[in-house]
């Protein structure tokens, strides 16, 4: 039986020709969201701008049904780090699967791209914290198990630094990679587990008006594309540097 | 000659390993000595507040904090003398299954980890905790501690074989780890503390920690005990 032909990813293919109407299209969907977030998405629950509310049992204050905005952008990228997360435990997978040396860049580009929106994801949850519960920090469950998330896939570059040969790098970083994975839905289902905990669940809260989940769709679509168009650069970055590196290596034989 | 099974593989693997314990007594003796002073650096840091505020409440967390410092020490251990005695390679040779080498490494650990609780557990209570009324749910930690033992081993034993080929292994394997184990660690801080408090309403915060402990137990070891065969043969 012939063994079928890996089809491997490679810089130059037809997802590159995606790459700029992907940056694009991200580009306004994100601004437009931006906009749409204070223009369009009425305050929670049709609250006035002009005195406090009571939104729930709770009192809020003008400021915080602001600052409340800081979720159309928080809760997008927080689901694209864990997108970005699943693509790399797969080229994980992929890698461990056939040995390819390939899927092993590829996991390493997406794990990047994964630590870009989780750090986007901490600076907005921060935000929230300041200015919705007042606080800097709290050892909330999710929280903690973000702040986790997001220690494992420092780790996961720190222990690529610290292996010389590109083989055990490759599989080590994989199994980590796999590894982490167990933790987004530990993160994804902690709000639920421990109902204790104040961090908002949508669906707890009554669900979202259709102008709130509106703008939350198009910054999210925004945000995919965003990050799509990162990856294949990247990568087309990492394949271009190891081509020429293998270049320089067969001219010095 | 009939080709040995995969319980013989096992079992001559974890006792080579209980075998070079009892004759060095490397591991044990500095586990138990470094649980020792980690005591000791809690008797200074709580000199002036000991009496003043409830170490019951407190307990459970200091308690496990000994325990994963201690445990770190001992899986940087675990692999460093197969390492330098080439003893890998000979174990790499036979033709096992590479699962069975995880479970007796991870097994040993166990043991390993569990005879230092034995030790430290009675210390800790000496130290600290004899001017307290004993609440009757104390036995209750040793569930916590059992499971909290058992995920730790599993988690550190692939990450100790992952860090035994790196450089700086043990910044690095506590860089790995302690993210790693920080669920299964929260949830029985959470449990032993419920236990060592044992409020009318223990049992609320004993169980489902327990639950969600075990269940980060068996999915964590799962996926280990897969991913083992790709680390050890790399």
């Amino acid at each position: 039986m012939a063994k079928k032909k890996l089809k491997l990813p490679e810089a130059g293919q037809w997802p590159d020709k995606l790459v700029i109407p992907a940056l694009a299209v991200g580009a306004v969907l994100t601004t437009a969201g931006f906009l749409m977030a204070f223009l369009y998405a009425a305050p929670v629950n049709g609250a006035a701008l002009d005195s406090p509310k009571l939104v729930g049992d709770v009192m809020v204050t003008h400021q915080q049904l602001l600052s409340q905005k800081i979720f159309y952008f928080h809760m997008p990228v927080a689901i694209v780090s864990f997108i970005a997360l699943v693509f790399a435990a797969y080229y994980g997978i992929r890698f461990l699967m056939t040995r390819e040396q390939r899927f092993d860049t590829c996991s390493r580009v997406a794990m990047e791209i994964t630590l870009l929106f989780v750090i986007f994801t901490m600076v907005t949850g921060d935000l929230w914290t300041r200015f919705e519960w007042g606080v800097w920090w709290t050892w909330e469950p999710r929280l903690t198990t973000y702040l986790i998330l997001m220690l494992i896939v420092i780790a996961y570059f720190v222990l690529r630094n610290a292996v010389d040969d590109p083989e055990r790098r490759a599989t080590y970083a994989s199994v980590v990679s796999i590894i982490a994975l167990v933790d987004v839905p530990i993160c994804f289902m902690i709000t639920r587990l421990i109902p204790s905990s104040i961090h908002p669940v949508i669906t707890r809260e009554g669900g979202m008006a259709p102008d709130m989940a509106m703008t939350v769709v198009i910054v999210l679509v925004g945000m995919l594309l965003v990050a799509f168009a990162l990856y294949r650069l990247r990568f087309r970055q990492a394949r271009l540097d190891e081509r020429m590196q293998a270049l320089k290596d067969q001219l010095e034989d | 000659m009939a080709r040995p099974s995969t319980l013989s593989h096992f079992a001559t693997l974890l006792r080579k390993d209980l075998r070079q314990e009892f004759r060095t007594r490397e591991m044990l003796t500095s586990m138990g000595i470094y649980a020792l002073l980690v005591i000791i650096v809690y008797g200074a840091a709580l000199a002036l507040t000991a009496r003043g505020i409830d170490i019951a409440n407190m307990g459970g967390g200091l308690l496990w904090v000994l325990i994963v410092f201690t445990s770190l020490l001992g899986l940087g251990r675990s692999f460093a003398h197969e390492k330098e005695q080439g003893c890998m390679e000979g174990i790499m040779l036979v033709p096992l299954d590479r699962s069975v080498i995880f479970l007796a490494k991870a097994v040993s650990n166990i043991l390993f980890i569990l005879v230092v609780e034995v030790i430290a557990v009675p210390l800790f209570y000496f130290f600290f905790m004899t001017g307290q009324p004993v609440a009757p749910t104390l036995p209750a930690i040793i569930a916590p501690l059992l499971v909290g033992t058992i995920g730790m081993a599993g988690i550190g034993t692939i990450l100790s074989t992952i860090t035994m080929n790196t450089r700086s292994k043990d910044v690095l394997l506590a860089v790995l780890f302690i993210p790693l184990i920080y669920p299964l660690l929260y949830a029985c801080v959470t449990a032993t503390t419920a236990a060592i408090t044992g409020t009318e309403l223990w049992t609320d915060l004993f169980v489902m920690p327990l639950v969600l402990a075990c269940g980060y137990d068996v999915v964590m070891l799962l996926v280990c005990w897969v991913l083992y065969d790709f680390v050890v043969s790399a």
